[in-house]
């Protein structure tokens, strides 16, 4: 990667590459989605303590994939890599109930952000491999995604470590996507 | 015309002559930047006696003793090897770039967390946090040779110019419309240049804190700038594939260097300043002559893009480091490549000489960075221990201290 990529990255991508930010609590699962989406290794995955890049091929566009990580000491810098996002991706824990509150609260404060507005946003209800693991359209409503008036959203239910339902969360992004740069 | 004093410069070796002139006291140096520790100092003296009147027969025992210094000083810290003295968890995010001042008694750190700091070498103790930036501190500076002034620049689109003793701002540089990614101070310390995704360059002054002139010309953002050895020239290097030579007093457009056909990645001169080396995205690293602006040589080979190339400091041997994990060591005076340095196992973003000309340090995505013999290309040691990418690596002005700065949040001192 080397910060030279990142710069290369940063820049307002061309039309056929897209940036999309994947955002959401700690150990809601953004690297293993992200290393799923890489088709990589997902066995031996560790907090992250700053972001991880990576670029796909998806329907004939680049995704350059920002995960960022979660923890609370260091969300506030989250708006370090909002500029010229096009896709917002937020992961939830859905079998973590007890953090409901924390995240639909943190989901809300990004979608208040001046430079994220409009900015499509597909929420991840991840890790329903696990049993306790509460539906997508229960989520939608303790989050209040029905209110989400000023953009595009899906919720969309998926589980980053069998790779299930994730695809069609990525075909909503490239479609919204091609929406966008259209 | 009165010969007051001589005095040295070690790395690229020169003698600087301080001399009195119709009661002014003036200095000049005299550039051996074709010293090695095989020269024949006897004739080599009695070259600089023949073309430096101010050098008198009697000054010769002197001037050998002084140039035999020099060449000494060539062969200085050329057998050291690094050993890992400190990890600093240096901050909560990761690291950008790191930086020396020339004594190596203190560096700075920048990061994602927007703040800079400055750390003891000796020590690892921290100095100084400098906060204020609201945004990734991308690049950062010391005012070298001096060390009392520290410059950052920002992704939240200023620059700031601080203390390096008490960590204090002096200014707050504003007017880029985009993240500053690269910097300078100039030699004289009176101006810093920024350059900016916004496309643009910044000439700034110190004292007042004022914007001098804006460098507007570029097509794409610029993402590397250097001084040259006078200060009287900047080259800024552009994802528009070309480079710009400036006058720094006009802020005229010198030249513009056209012929790479991907992004710049990086743009520097030579000592001298006769030369200017650029490379690029497109797998090639060109050579100009800074007189006209016309290229002297393309040279191919790496099977990758171009992430960092350099000149030593005396400006023999260059070196380019690639994408495709290995670098290459070219000779200046015959472009021919001298050697290969491979063993990484990932891209290399970085390379740099150490002062004597006779070391590089790369540093690269495998986690590691390495040494390595300029001259025969072998790996001479690993410097193992980052876990994740290293971004950025330096050597001190005596080439016996290597900093380390990486994603993994912490940076490594090498003693």
């Amino acid at each position: 990667m080397g910060l030279l990529s990142i710069l290369r990255k940063l820049k307002s991508a061309p039309d056929q590459e897209v940036r999309i930010l994947l955002l959401g609590l700690d150990n809601a699962g953004k690297t293993t989605l992200l290393k799923q989406l890489a088709s990589e290794d997902i066995s031996h995955i560790t907090p992250t303590q700053g972001f991880n890049i990576k670029s796909v091929q998806s329907q004939g566009f680049k995704l350059n994939v920002w995960d960022i990580g979660g923890q609370r000491k260091i969300r506030p810098y989250w708006r370090n890599y909002f500029e010229n996002t096009d896709i917002l991706i937020y992961v939830i824990d859905s079998a973590d109930r007890k953090r409901f509150e924390e995240t639909g609260q943190e989901l809300a404060e990004l979608l208040e952000e001046e430079k994220l507005s409009c900015v499509p946003v597909l929420i991840f209800a991840n890790k329903q491999d696990l049993l306790t693991a509460a539906p997508a359209s229960e989520i939608a409503e303790g989050l209040n995604l029905h209110t989400i008036r000023d953009r595009v959203w899906q919720i969309q239910s998926c589980s980053a470590l069998t790779g299930e339902g994730v695809q069609d969360g990525m075909n909503w992004v490239c479609k919204n996507v091609n929406a966008k740069k259209k | 015309m009165k010969l007051k004093s001589l005095l040295l410069r070690y790395y690229p070796p020169g003698i600087m002559l301080e001399y009195e002139t119709n009661g002014e006291l003036k200095t000049k140096s005299i550039d051996l930047l074709e010293l090695d520790p095989s020269t024949d100092v006897g004739a080599l003296v009695e070259e600089i006696q023949k073309a430096e009147p101010l050098i008198t027969a009697s000054r010769a025992e002197k001037v050998r003793l002084l140039v035999q210094r020099l060449q000494a000083k060539l062969e200085q810290n050329s057998k050291h090897i690094f050993c890992l003295v400190k990890v600093l968890r240096a901050h909560i995010l990761p690291l950008t770039n790191v930086a020396l001042n020339k004594s190596g008694s203190c560096f700075i750190t920048g990061s994602y967390d927007r703040m800079c700091k400055v750390w003891d070498t000796r020590s690892g103790e921290q100095l100084h946090t400098l906060e204020g930036h609201r945004n990734v501190v991308y690049t950062i500076a010391f005012n070298n040779p001096y060390g009392d002034k520290i410059a950052t620049g920002s992704f939240d689109k200023t620059c700031k110019l601080w203390s390096a003793e008490t960590g204090e701002c002096y200014h707050t540089f504003r007017g880029h419309t985009a993240e500053i990614v690269c910097l300078s101070f100039n030699p004289q310390s009176t101006l810093v240049a920024t350059g900016s995704m916004d496309t643009t360059a910044k000439l700034w002054d110190i004292q007042s804190g004022e914007e001098v002139f804006t460098l507007t010309g570029h097509l794409a953002e610029i993402i590397s700038l250097s001084f040259d050895t006078s200060g009287s020239r900047i080259i800024t290097g552009s994802f528009d594939h070309t480079v710009i030579v400036w006058d720094t007093s006009t802020a005229r457009k010198v030249h513009t260097l056209i012929g790479h056909c991907a992004e710049i990645s990086s743009s520097v001169f030579n000592w001298d300043c006769s030369l200017i080396l650029t490379g690029s995205m497109d797998k090639t690293c060109m050579l100009w002559d800074a007189t006209n602006g016309k290229c002297i040589a393309t040279l191919t080979g790496h099977d990758d893009e171009i992430l960092d190339s350099c000149f030593d400091y005396a400006g023999k041997l260059f070196a380019t480091a690639s994408a495709d994990g290995t670098a290459r060591v070219y000779c200046t005076a015959t472009r021919k490549c001298i050697s290969k340095l491979e063993g990484h196992e990932g891209e290399i973003s970085k390379i740099s000489f150490n002062p004597q000309g006779n070391r590089l340090l790369t540093g690269s995505s495998d986690k590691t960075a390495r040494i390595w013999d300029a001259h025969t290309g072998e790996c001479l040691q690993v410097l193992e221990g980052h876990v994740d990418e290293i971004f950025s690596c330096t050597f001190n002005y005596k080439g016996n201290i290597v900093i380390t700065g990486s994603k993994d949040n912490t940076c490594r001192i090498w003693c």
